[in-house]
């Protein structure tokens, strides 16, 4: 751009300033950061306001009592304790089921690329709410005994609705939030393993005498480790603030705690709002370090397959 | 990986193959095996949940034989188009405003030269549009509600009484400043890679050509865009149209939407009634399945420009 300017001058056009002029005038930039700045505003004034909400309490400004109240509510242990281990298990159970997958699909199957793409593309079209009465049915109610879902599931969901109410285990809801956090954790891994070169790792590793499971453990993982991370980290936050399966489970879980805690009290549910946004800062600044890399190619991401987490 | 070096070799080379392509289909078998975890899980709490909701949508709750008395009730009963009727005008109206607002905000994140702004900006950005159900629901009572700080502050300073002007969160146009906080964010983060990869190279060759900054947007930068906007927009509907904790928790079910009509449903302390919730839930998911692949279509017609 610069060397063409200089041409343009030294050939004496008459319109040389007029052509560097518009070549240096991007165009709808002032709207465009002017829109940004009300953006950021729009997101930043509930928050803020939430805080000084939540400070003001019902007593006057700095009372924290309904903090002290909800710290000392054994519920609320609780819950975030029963929270914390569905979350950590959907999480280990996505990345358990998926890394060895998409690896696969990656280095042999190439062909079945499509099928997992529609299976992380369903949950978009099948909502948690549409999922949940799905499951409700197939596991506890009317279909549990119908023939047809017995032979479409290869007879595993009677054998699965006789063993799930034996665990006394939320194993059900655990199964339902891998599906909800599918897309996310999917484009994640799927993505960090399309920036390096799969084919190559692997042969190199065969070369090595390395088998099919140390080549994804000791060569594979490392290397897509980031990817593996923010899927986790997605998969974790999303499972953390989760309201719809839970309720329809009749778990208790943090977030119905919070909505049943928080609708007595404005004061306290504008902490206790306050308190999940750190939590959502937390796992969100774990992934940093994780998207610096695919962030500054800014090529290697589909447009908005990660970012599109989190409970509605 | 070595049996797949062994198959190039049989398929270039001619001798004793008979034993080796036996060794590669059983390879191929075990490649498949792979697989079967992760599909028998899909198959199970993915894809039988659909046809469960279907198959029930279907079936006389009574007699169990098959029959549309579901989808006549849902017909039937004004309410339940209203709840349709409400759900798709939140959605389009979050996603419009979303959309286009968030779409030129990404355009402002992308023209920033600092490095450092522009992750922190983005970071924060994730930060938001993870931020939703519950909480959010929260602090916009907290913010906007009936003692809400921005109200107070707006009738204390400006004699601006936001309720008497019959502005309530707790309602449609509440409701749509509610998910717009959580829309705005996953535009820009959707949106961004598409503005990161317009090529300056395209606007210097547009004004070298003789266009002007609004020729260039309209005849080559939009063209462009075009694809990943619409695939966003659509992303942000099917976002807003399944969303539901956020609405349950700020109107406590005091607002017809069909997420909320179906949870009242098959979730309710009266009475449950599956056949109706499993034919709103078939209705959401024939929306829903128009719109994403409306989305993958754009999705794919955009990563024509994007690959470099």
């Amino acid at each position: 751009m610069r060397s063409l300017i200089r041409y343009r001058r030294r050939g004496q056009s008459p319109d040389a300033g007029q052509l560097r002029q518009r070549l240096t005038n991007e165009g709808g930039l002032l709207p465009a950061r002017l829109a940004l700045v009300l953006v950021l505003l729009y997101l930043l004034i509930p928050l803020a306001a939430t805080l000084v909400f939540g400070l003001s309490g019902s007593h006057g400004w700095g009372d924290l009592s309904s903090l002290g109240t909800v710290f000392g509510d054994p519920d609320f242990w609780q819950t975030l304790l029963t929270s914390l281990g569905l979350a950590a298990g959907t999480t280990v159970l996505v990345i358990l089921l998926l890394t060895p997958t998409v690896y696969q699909v990656r280095l042999r199957l190439p062909r079945v690329q499509p099928l997992l793409d529609a299976l992380a593309l369903l949950p978009f079209a099948v909502p948690p709410i549409v999922l949940g009465t799905g499951l409700l049915q197939e596991y506890n109610g009317a279909a549990t005994n119908s023939p047809l879902v017995a032979l479409l599931s290869l007879g595993l969901v009677p054998l699965l609705s006789n063993i799930f109410p034996l665990l006394d285990l939320p194993l059900l809801l655990i199964c339902a939030y891998v599906i909800v956090a599918l897309p996310f954790a999917y484009r994640a891994i799927d993505n960090s393993l399309r920036a390096i070169n799969v084919r190559v790792l692997t042969e190199a590793a065969a070369s090595l005498g390395a088998g099919w499971w140390r080549t994804l453990l000791q060569v594979i993982l490392p290397n897509i480790w980031p990817g593996i991370l923010t899927a986790a980290l997605l998969t974790f936050s999303t499972v953390m603030g989760e309201l719809t399966l839970a309720s329809l489970f009749n778990t208790y879980t943090f977030p119905i705690y919070l909505n049943m805690t928080g609708q007595n009290d404005p004061h306290r549910a504008a902490l206790l709002a306050v308190l999940s946004f750190l939590l959502t800062l937390l796992c969100v600044l774990g992934m940093v370090p994780a998207t610096r890399p695919r962030t500054s190619r800014g090529q290697t991401a589909l447009p908005g397959q990660i970012e599109g987490a989190g409970p509605r | 990986m070595l049996s797949q070096a062994l198959d190039e070799k049989v398929t270039r080379g001619t001798t004793g193959e008979q034993p080796r392509r036996r060794a590669w289909q059983l390879a191929g078998l075990l490649a498949w095996s792979i697989l079967v975890p992760f599909l028998l899980f899909c198959l199970l709490f993915e894809l039988l949940p659909v046809v469960i909701t279907i198959q029930g949508s279907l079936t006389n709750g009574g007699t169990g034989g098959l029959s549309l008395a579901s989808y006549q009730r849902l017909f039937a009963q004004a309410s339940n188009l209203r709840a349709f009727q409400n759900s798709v005008a939140l959605s389009l109206v979050t996603a419009l405003i979303g959309g286009l607002l968030g779409a030129v905000a990404a355009y402002g994140l992308a023209s920033l030269r600092q490095g450092w702004l522009r992750n922190l900006l983005m970071s924060f950005c994730s930060i938001a549009a993870n931020f939703a159900g519950v909480p959010l629901a929260f602090a916009f009572v907290a913010t906007l509600g009936v003692t809400g700080f921005v109200t107070v502050a707006l009738r204390s300073w400006l004699h601006l009484d936001l309720y008497g002007l019959g502005f309530s969160i707790y309602q449609f146009w509440g409701l749509v400043l509610v998910y717009v906080y959580f829309q705005l964010p996953l535009m820009i983060l959707v949106t961004l890679p598409a503005f990161t990869g317009l090529r300056p190279e395209w606007r210097e060759a547009a004004i070298n050509l003789g266009a002007s900054p609004a020729g260039y947007w309209w005849r080559v930068a939009l063209p462009v865009l075009f694809p990943s906007l619409v695939a966003g927009t659509m992303l942000l509907f099917a976002n807003a149209f399944g969303a539901f904790a956020t609405a349950y928790a700020l109107a406590q079910g005091n607002i017809n939407l069909v997420p909320i009509l179906i949870d009242f449903l098959v979730n309710g302390n009266v009475t449950v009634d599956f056949g109706l919730g499993d034919a709103l839930a078939v209705g959401m998911m024939v929306l829903l399945l128009v719109v994403v692949a409306l989305y993958t279509t754009m999705l794919r017609r955009a990563s024509r420009w994007q690959g470099r």
